[in-house]
């Protein structure tokens, strides 16, 4: 366990320097047990354990954002293609939204991935999200490739493609289990605003 | 006797747009002076959002309303404070696409520079709540049927199941209407179904079932952009029945009633849009009657230069025009600008006998989804020999996010997603000149013919229109020839060889009657009015044994058509068969107790007088 006793606030800026020191295979950072997210049941769950060499994804939704509720399909397609090489989460950063609205929104929209709520924003700050939906990938050892924009479908509001032209969290992911590098490694993403949330 | 008109309705589609960002300058609106030495008050949500919110966000952003999350409280509108800074600010939203710079329309939801400036200013305070003295009464809403219990609600025979993903979906609802009598409308209530799933709809009426022909199954309902609708001899349907999101009911002002008769058909064009989980739509309608007959007549006019539409690909401003002189005096009540996804730029203007001209309608960044009648907030009088001009751009660039191809292609005039349209639809209440008889629709709608034919001497549409027209006002010679054009572009259309049957028997030319109705029947073997016709006309050339035939076909397709049965017991009058006659004509009176050929024949059967 590395620097575990520090709040996960003022970590979230260093991480990446601090790679070259980690063993190989091993997580960069943990998480303070108690600013984990927590799962459906309310237990503490830390998506960069037992990745198994995987690479991580987390998709960062709210179930009153529309444009990540359009997203449900395309974030469905990309779990099954990458089933056994990423693991993938749906994260919740509202605090505010219950276990209960959650599974609803499960049930409606037939999401078959494990979701978290990050009520502490630990996985918010880890991922530099800003907005729902995005997209945050990360390798087997926890270091952050990629965050932003699932692809290009919306430019902006109420304006979207008839159906999008780049697919960078597709690339991203591709990327990182190829072991190669995804430049940029960040896409403006259009949604609703994490920081309008308590 | 039974003559067609076509009329190309449409609903809607859309364009492109070009995002542009501007920053608001204008001064913060102030509560009351401040006195000189202190700051600025901060803003709060009790006394300067909520009022903006509630009268300008809350009618979408409510429970079971358009608007994907409710903005009611202080709670819900914090939560997407920046969200709500950033769209406002660049006016994504409130949605509303014309500027400031044409006539004052209704329920105009555009914000003011102050406005706006507000909701910036609230983020950069802090979001605060302040005093909940301060807080205005919340809007209320009613649930249900906005306009009362209706007279007649009408759901559609059968869902529609919205995939999950994917791009927008356009589907057209077949609502049948059980009328025993002609009734006068004077509002319609649309309910779409899941508000979040729909993005306008269109009603249109159908007076000829011609729809039907469209379903897979009765009921079904069927795919498709833009509908075209066969209308019933001269008789235009001069209302816009529109819905889009936050939009109250229309209640037809005195007067302005539509009517509706029995055996149409109200078709609901439906722009939908997935929302990420399959969901399934079964939208109803409410009808509100009035005993009120219509005294006003509106029309809806049509200005298109759909010919001139070859776009090519990469163009980023290309221009489509089309200019229409008025022919008389209109009232105009309303307007709706129309076209796909390549659109960006909309100017109408009405330029006037003294050569002064006046804005319309501008819509600077076109977007389809968020297309709208549009209701002038005064009627708008356009004298005799002003002409309406329409100016589109559209921009066929990849820079142009709503292009539906990529990379662009070269793009016509068409009715499908990928095709692009520029019409501009007015609805006025035409003027007849001093001394002038005729209907003053009919006069506006020959003039609008022939322009359409003046831009395009391949307008299927135009050539029909002017036929009847000039059909209905005696002109049958000129008809034939304006039939036979259109048939010319569109060979065996049975409406098109019926009508040119229905002409050609008024100017007596009977062998070509018959076989124009002839091609009509066997054209669309279900096709009614080619039955009746054709039974008609043989009965008029003698031949009672055919037109026995076709009238029974006739009767067949429309066993409650009193027209008909007493043809068909004339017929067999003609034939000497009495029996079969009288069961006939007997029948006929069953469906109409006045039908005066059934009672005529009868009578004469039985030797006595009617």
């Amino acid at each position: 366990m590395y620097h575990s006793a520090l709040p996960a606030s003022r970590f979230a800026g260093s991480v990446l320097l601090l790679a070259g020191l980690m063993l190989p295979g091993s997580a960069l950072y943990r998480n303070p047990q108690n600013d984990l997210a927590e799962d459906l049941r309310g237990r503490p769950v830390d998506p960069f354990t037992s990745t198994d060499g995987r690479a991580v994804v987390l998709l960062f939704v709210r179930t009153d954002c529309p444009i990540s509720n359009r997203y449900a399909p395309t974030i469905q397609r990309l779990q099954q293609e990458f089933r056994g090489k990423a693991n993938f989460w749906l994260v919740y950063p509202d605090a505010n939204e219950s276990a209960a609205q959650i599974r609803t929104q499960h049930q409606e929209f037939h999401f078959s991935l494990p979701a978290l709520r990050d009520v502490h924003r630990d996985l918010v700050k880890r991922a530099h999200a800003s907005i729902t939906p995005e997209g945050a990938v990360f390798d087997s050892a926890g270091k952050l490739i990629y965050h932003g924009r699932i692809d290009n479908w919306y430019e902006d509001f109420g304006r979207s493609r008839p159906s999008p032209t780049t697919h960078e969290l597709e690339n991203a992911i591709r990327n990182t289990l190829g072991g190669k590098a995804t430049v940029p490694d960040h896409a403006n993403a259009v949604g609703c605003y994490i920081s309008d949330l308590k | 006797m039974k003559c067609f008109s076509i009329r190309g309705i449409h609903s809607g589609i859309f364009a492109a747009t070009i995002l542009l960002s501007w920053f608001v300058e204008a001064p913060f609106a102030k509560r009351k002076p401040d006195p000189p030495q202190q700051p600025p008050a901060p803003v709060t949500f009790t006394h300067d959002i909520a009022p903006i919110v509630f009268r300008s966000c809350a009618s979408c952003h409510h429970a079971g309303e358009a608007g994907p999350f409710p903005l009611l409280t202080y709670g819900d509108v914090k939560s997407h404070a920046r969200q709500i800074a950033d769209v406002t600010g660049r006016r994504l939203m409130p949605p509303w696409l014309p500027s400031q710079d044409g006539l004052r329309l209704e329920d105009d939801s555009h914000l003011s520079a102050e406005q706006i400036a507000l909701f910036q200013k609230w983020v950069a305070d802090g979001t605060l709540e302040g005093n909940r003295a301060d807080l205005p009464p919340g809007p209320k809403f009613a649930s249900g049927w906005q306009l009362g219990t209706p007279d007649l609600v009408l759901q559609a025979p059968a869902p529609f199941a919205v995939p999950a993903g994917g791009s927008d979906v356009y589907w057209n609802f077949i609502f049948r209407v059980p009328l025993k009598s002609p009734r006068f409308v004077k509002a319609i209530e649309i309910h779409p179904g899941e508000k979040r799933l729909v993005h306008h709809a269109n009603l249109l009426v159908d007076r000829m079932e011609s729809s039907r022909r469209q379903e897979k199954s009765p009921g079904s309902g069927f795919p498709g952009m833009e509908l075209q609708i066969e209308a019933e001899s001269f008789d235009p349907d001069g209302h816009f029945l529109f819905w889009k999101p936050g939009s109250p009911p229309i209640i037809e002002p005195p007067g302005l009633a539509l009517r509706l008769d029995p055996g149409n058909d109200l078709v609901l064009n439906a722009h939908l849009q997935p929302s990420g989980k399959a969901e399934s739509i079964q939208p109803s309608i409410g009808i509100y009657f009035t005993n009120e007959p219509a005294t006003k007549f509106p029309i809806l006019l049509q200005l298109d230069n759909d010919r001139a539409l070859d776009i090519p690909a990469g163009d980023s401003n290309f221009l489509a025009t089309d200019e229409f002189k008025l022919p008389e005096n209109v009232q105009l009540l309303a307007v709706y600008p129309h076209a796909h996804y390549l659109c960006r730029d909309m100017l109408a203007l009405a330029r006037f006998p003294d050569g002064t001209q006046k804005t319309l309608i501008h819509i600077p960044r076109w977007d389809l989804n968020w297309q709208a009648v549009f209701r002038l907030a005064q009627p708008e009088d356009l004298p005799r020999g002003t002409a309406i001009v329409m100016r589109y751009r559209y921009d066929n660039s990849s820079d142009n996010i709503s292009n539906p191809n990529t990379p662009p292609q070269r793009v016509r005039a068409g009715n499908r997603a990928v095709d692009e349209m520029a019409h501009f639809w007015l609805q006025v209440i035409p003027f007849a000149a001093p001394g002038e008889s005729r209907d003053p629709r009919m006069i506006l709608q020959e003039a609008l013919a022939r322009h359409h034919i003046e831009n395009n001497p391949d307008d299927f549409e135009a050539h029909y229109n002017l036929a009847a027209m000039l059909q209905l006002r005696g002109a049958t010679h000129e008809a034939v020839q304006q039939y036979q054009a259109a048939l010319a572009l569109r060979a065996g259309d049975a409406t098109v060889e019926n009508a040119l049957g229905a002409a050609l028997l008024a100017s007596n030319q009977l062998p070509d009657a018959i076989a124009h109705f002839s091609a009509a029947a066997n054209a669309r073997p279900d096709y009614f009015d080619a039955h009746y016709n054709l039974g008609i006309a043989q009965g008029t050339a003698g031949n009672f044994a055919v037109a026995v035939q076709e009238l029974t076909t006739a009767v067949k397709l429309k066993p409650d058509d009193s027209g008909a049965e007493a043809n068909l017991g004339a017929a067999f009058a003609e034939l000497g068969d009495a029996k079969k006659a009288i069961v006939h004509l007997n029948r006929a009176l069953q469906l109409d107790p006045g039908n005066k050929l059934a009672k005529e024949n009868l009578a004469a059967l039985r030797g006595t007088s009617p």
